[in-house]
C-alpha cells in the first residue's frame, strides 16, 4: 500500500517538474534579430534587382532580343551587347583553357604528392594570399607581361592593339582566378576520404592509379563547381580589363574573322555596363546599362545552373 | 593496478567461501558419523543424515552460481582453471558428505549388534585421518599451497592399508564368533572411508592443477601402492 | 616481386576437390588443430618501427605460418596495427615512419631495395577496420585490383569467384552494377574481403575487421575466415579477446612498455598456440591482460 502512494507522489512531483515552459526573452530576441538580418540582406538584393529590372524592361519590351544581337552603336535606340557578349565569352573560354588544367594540376600535386613540410605549407599560404590580391594588380601584371608576350609571339593583332586583345585578357584573368581554382580543387580533393586512398593502395594500385580512378572521379563535382565559380568571377571582372586595354567606346569588328576578333580590339559586358552608365544620354544610363546588367546576370545565372546540373549528374549518390 | 572486474572477483570469492563451508561440513560429518558408529548412537547417526540437506543445498547453490558466472564472465586462463576446479571440488565434497551419510545409515542398521573393539578402533583411526585429510586439503586449496596438496597421497596410505586388511580381519572374526553380520557391515564402512579418502586426494589433484596448469593423477585405481 | 615475372593472377584454391568425394571420418574437434610443420610465410626478426623520434614498436620477432589465422592482441597503443601494416608496407605511406630489422616473406626481404611496395600489396591484401568500398559499383570494386594488375582472363568469372569466396555472391549476384554503398555494413565488409582476395594474394591482413559491425555480421565474418584459411594465410588485429580466442590458431600478445624515456613503446610479450594462451599462458602479463586484471 505504501508503495502505491509513493508511486503516486513521485508521479505528481515529476509531472510538476516537467511542466511549464521556461520563457527566454533572450532566445526569442536573438532569433528575431537573426531573422531581421536575413530580411535586410534579402531586401537589399530585391531592391537592387527591382531597380535593374524596372530600368531594363523598356528596352526588352520595345526591342526584345534585338538588344542582345546588335553591336555597339552611339545610338541608344540601336545599341546592343552582342560584341561585348562575344568578347566576354571569348575571354571565359580562354580562362577555362588556361586556368582549369593549371589549377587542377597544381591542386592535385599539392594534395596528393607534395610532402607535408614547411615549404608546402608556405606555398599554400601564398596561394591563399594571391586569391585576395586586388584584381587591378593583375591588370598591371597583364599589361606589363601578357600583353607584350602575346604581341611578341605574333598574336598581337593586325591593328594597333599591340597585344591588347582577348588572348591577353584571357590569360590575365586566368591568372587572377587561378588561386581560386587551386583552392576549391584542393578542398574538393581533401574532401575525398583517406580511407578510399588507403583502400586503393591496399589492392596494389600506384598513387597515380588511385588518383586517376578514385580520387579525381570522387572530387569531380567539387572541382567542377569551383571552376564554374572561378569563371563566373572572371566574367564579371572589369578593372583588370581597363588596365590592359579594352575598348570602352564605340567600335565595330565588322566582318572580321575569328583570328582577327581574337587578336584585335575587343570589349566585354561589364566594361560596356561601365561605359554606358557614364554616357550623357540618359537612355544609356537608365535603360541600356541596366539591360546589359540583366544580360550579365542571366548569363551568370545560367552558368551556375549548368554547374549545379553538371554536379548533380556526376555526383551520383553512391 | 586498478581493480577491474570486481563483480567477477566477488563471484569467485563467494564460490570459494561456499566450498570452504562445504568442506567444514563434510569433514565434521565424517567425524560425527564415526563417533556415532563407535558409540552405537542412533540419534547422532540420524543427525548426520539430516545434516546432509545443508550440504546438498550448498552444492546446488554453488552449481547455479557457477553456471551464471561461466555464462556471463567468460573466464579464461587461471580464472578458467579455477572454475574447472571449483566444479570438481563441489562434486567431490558433496560425495564425501554422502559417504558420511552411508556410514551413519550403517550405524542405524547395526543397532543392537555385537561388535569387536579392535575393528572399531581401526575404523576410528581411519575416520580421524579422513576427516583431517578433508580439512587439510581444503586449507591447501584456500591458501593455494602446493606442497600441502602434494602431501595428501601420503596421508591416504594408512587409510588404504587399513582398508585392505579389513576384509581378512572380518573373515577371521566371523570364523570364531557370531559377528558376521556386523563384520560385513564394517567392511562396507571401511570401503566407504577409503572412498572418502580418495575423494580428498582428488581435491588435492585439482588444487595442483590450479596451481601448475598441468593435470596429474596422484593415485590411479589401476595402480596399487 | 624482385626478379619474379609477374603472372596473371588466378584465384588460389580453384582446383579444390569435390567435397562429396571425401570419405566421412570421425573428427574429435571442430577446429582443425594447427599443423606443427606448417611452413612459415613471414619470418620477423627484431622488427623496430619509429615514427620520427617516437619508438613505436621494439624488437618484435615471430613467424606467421601458412594457412593459419594469427591474431595480434593487446591494449591500445601497443603497436599491433603498426606491426600489421609492416607486412604490406602500408607504413611506407607515413613519411616519418622508419622500419628496421627484417621481415622475410617466403624468404625474400620485404624491405629489400629491389622490392616494389605496389607489387607487395598485390600479394598481401588488406581489409580495414571501417568498411571502405570504392564509390563505384559492386562489380567495379572487385574488378579494380585485377584490372590494374593486368588481368586478361574473364573478369566476370573472377568477380563471381571472389564474391563467392567472400560469402556474398548470392546476395549481390542480381545487382552487381548497383552501388557498393547500398549494401549493409556487414555486406560492405565482405565486399572489401572479396576485393582483397580478387588479386589472388596468399596473405590477407585484417585490421579489426569486425569492430564496426553488429554481432551477427561479426560472426559471419569469423565464419568466413575459417573458410578462407584453406586458401590464404590470415593475420588479424583485434581488440576483442573472445574473437581472437574463437577464430585464431596462434595468438601474439603485445603490450606497452614504458621505457626510461617515458615513451609508450609496443613490445611482443608472448606468442603461442591460441588454446595455450587462453588456458595457461606462460607470461604473467599475458594472463593479467586476458583475465582483465590489467588496469
Amino acid at each position: 500500500m505504501a508503495t502505491r502512494t509513493e508511486a503516486v507522489n513521485t508521479a505528481a512531483i515529476v509531472r510538476q517538474s516537467l511542466q511549464g515552459r521556461r520563457f527566454s526573452l533572450g532566445g526569442v530576441a536573438f532569433e528575431a534579430g537573426l531573422l531581421l538580418m536575413l530580411l535586410v540582406s534579402l531586401a537589399i538584393l530585391v531592391t537592387l534587382l527591382a531597380d535593374i529590372i524596372t530600368g531594363a524592361l523598356p528596352v526588352f519590351r520595345d526591342r526584345g532580343l534585338d538588344f542582345v544581337t546588335s553591336g555597339i552603336t552611339l545610338d541608344s535606340a540601336t545599341a546592343g551587347v552582342w560584341t561585348a557578349l562575344l568578347g566576354s565569352v571569348g575571354i571565359s573560354v580562354i580562362v577555362a583553357i588556361v586556368a582549369f588544367p593549371l589549377g587542377l594540376g597544381a591542386a592535385v600535386y599539392l594534395e596528393e604528392y607534395a610532402p607535408d613540410n614547411a615549404f608546402t605549407r608556405f606555398i599554400q599560404t601564398n596561394i591563399r594570399n594571391l586569391a585576395g590580391v586586388p584584381s587591378i594588380v593583375y591588370g598591371l601584371l597583364g599589361l606589363a607581361v601578357f600583353v607584350r608576350m602575346v604581341d611578341l609571339i605574333g598574336l598581337g593583332g593586325s591593328d594597333s592593339t599591340g597585344g591588347r586583345n582577348i588572348i591577353a585578357a584571357g590569360i590575365t584573368l586566368a591568372v587572377l582566378v587561378l588561386p581560386i581554382v587551386i583552392i576549391t580543387a584542393s578542398e574538393a580533393l581533401r574532401a575525398v576520404p583517406d580511407t578510399i586512398r588507403e583502400a586503393g593502395l591496399g589492392v596494389g594500385a600506384t598513387r597515380w592509379e588511385v588518383v586517376r580512378h578514385h580520387v579525381l572521379p570522387s572530387a569531380a563535382p567539387g572541382v567542377l563547381t569551383g571552376t564554374v565559380l572561378a569563371l563566373a568571377r572572371a566574367f564579371g571582372e572589369t578593372a583588370p580589363l581597363l588596365v590592359i586595354g579594352v575598348a570602352t567606346g564605340f567600335f565595330s569588328a565588322g566582318s572580321a574573322g575569328v583570328f582577327d576578333r581574337l587578336t584585335g580590339t575587343y570589349t566585354a559586358l561589364p566594361v560596356v555596363v561601365l561605359s554606358w552608365s557614364r554616357q550623357a544620354d540618359p537612355a544609356f544610363k537608365e535603360n541600356l546599362a541596366p539591360a546589359a546588367i540583366l544580360v550579365l546576370l542571366v548569363v551568370l545565372f545560367a552558368a551556375n545552373t549548368a554547374a549545379v546540373i553538371l554536379r548533380n549528374k556526376y555526383d551520383r549518390k553512391w | 593496478m586498478t581493480e577491474l572486474r570486481p563483480h567477477f572477483h566477488e563471484e569467485l570469492a563467494q564460490l570459494e567461501s561456499d566450498l570452504v563451508l562445504m568442506g567444514e561440513q563434510a569433514s565434521q560429518m565424517i567425524a560425527d558419523a564415526l563417533g556415532a558408529l563407535v558409540r552405537s548412537d542412533a540419534e547422532a547417526a540420524r543427525a548426520v543424515i539430516d545434516h546432509d540437506d545443508v550440504v546438498d543445498d550448498l552444492y546446488l547453490a554453488v552449481h547455479e552460481r557457477w553456471l551464471a558466472t561461466m555464462a556471463l564472465q567468460t573466464p579464461v586462463a587461471i580464472d578458467l582453471r579455477l572454475m574447472s576446479v571449483i566444479l570438481h571440488v563441489n562434486s567431490h565434497l558433496e560425495r564425501i558428505a554422502d559417504l558420511a551419510v552411508t556410514i551413519a545409515k550403517i550405524t542405524e542398521l547395526s543397532q543392537g549388534l555385537p561388535h569387536d573393539p579392535t575393528v572399531m578402533s581401526h575404523l576410528q583411526e581411519m575416520g580421524d585421518i579422513v576427516s583431517t585429510m578433508v580439512r587439510t586439503v581444503m586449507e591447501a586449496f584456500t591458501n593455494r599451497d602446493l606442497d600441502t596438496a602434494l602431501s595428501l597421497p601420503e596421508m591416504d596410505r594408512p587409510v588404504n592399508r587399513l582398508n585392505r586388511k579389513m576384509v581378512r580381519k572380518v573373515v577371521k572374526l566371523a570364523e570364531e564368533t557370531d559377528l558376521l553380520e556386523w563384520g560385513v557391515r564394517m567392511t562396507v564402512v571401511s570401503r566407504t572411508l577409503e572412498r572418502a579418502g580418495d575423494n580428498a586426494v582428488d581435491i588435492a589433484e585439482q588444487t595442483a592443477f590450479l596451481l601448475t596448469g598441468e593435470f596429474r593423477e596422484f593415485t590411479d585405481a589401476s595402480h596399487h601402492d | 616481386m624482385g626478379n619474379q615475372v609477374a603472372e596473371a593472377p588466378r584465384l588460389a584454391g580453384s582446383d579444390a576437390t569435390d567435397v562429396a568425394s571425401v570419405p566421412m571420418t570421425v573428427t574429435v574437434s571442430d577446429r582443425s588443430e594447427p599443423v606443427a610443420d606448417n611452413p612459415a610465410i613471414f619470418e620477423v626478426d627484431r622488427l623496430n618501427v619509429h615514427y620520427g623520434d617516437f619508438h613505436a614498436v621494439k624488437d618484435v620477432s615471430l613467424g606467421i605460418r601458412k594457412n593459419e589465422i594469427t591474431a595480434l592482441i593487446g591494449p591500445s597503443g601497443c603497436g599491433k596495427s603498426t606491426v600489421l601494416r609492416c607486412f604490406n608496407r602500408m607504413n611506407d605511406l607515413i613519411e616519418i615512419a622508419r622500419v628496421s630489422g627484417s621481415i622475410q616473406y617466403h624468404g625474400v626481404d620485404l624491405y629489400g631495395p629491389e622490392v616494389d611496395p605496389v607489387q607487395v600489396r598485390r600479394h598481401i591484401g588488406m581489409v580495414f577496420q571501417k568498411p571502405n568500398p570504392f564509390p563505384k559499383s559492386i562489380y567495379d570494386n572487385v574488378a579494380f585490383g585485377p584490372k590494374i594488375a593486368g588481368f586478361e582472363g574473364s573478369m566476370d568469372d573472377l568477380v563471381e569467384e571472389a564474391l563467392t569466396k567472400a560469402a556474398l555472391w548470392d546476395e549481390v549476384k542480381d545487382k552487381l552494377e548497383g552501388s557498393a554503398y547500398a549494401l549493409s555494413g556487414g555486406q560492405q565488409q565482405r565486399l572489401c574481403i572479396a576485393r582483397a582476395i580478387a588479386t589472388s594474394p596468399d596473405v590477407v591482413l585484417m585490421d579489426e575487421p569486425a569492430s564496426a559491425l553488429d554481432p551477427i555480421a561479426t560472426l559471419r565474418i569469423e565464419d568466413l575466415m575459417q573458410g578462407l584459411k584453406e586458401d590464404y594465410s590470415i593475420v588479424i588485429v583485434t581488440h576483442n579477446m573472445q574473437q581472437a580466442a574463437r577464430v585464431s590458431d596462434r595468438t601474439a600478445f603485445f603490450t606497452v612498455d614504458m621505457e626510461q624515456t617515458g615513451q609508450r613503446t609496443g613490445v611482443l610479450v608472448e606468442f603461442d598456440e591460441t588454446s595455450k594462451i587462453f588456458t595457461n599462458p606462460g607470461e604473467k602479463r599475458t594472463e593479467d591482460y586476458i583475465t582483465g586484471r590489467f588496469g
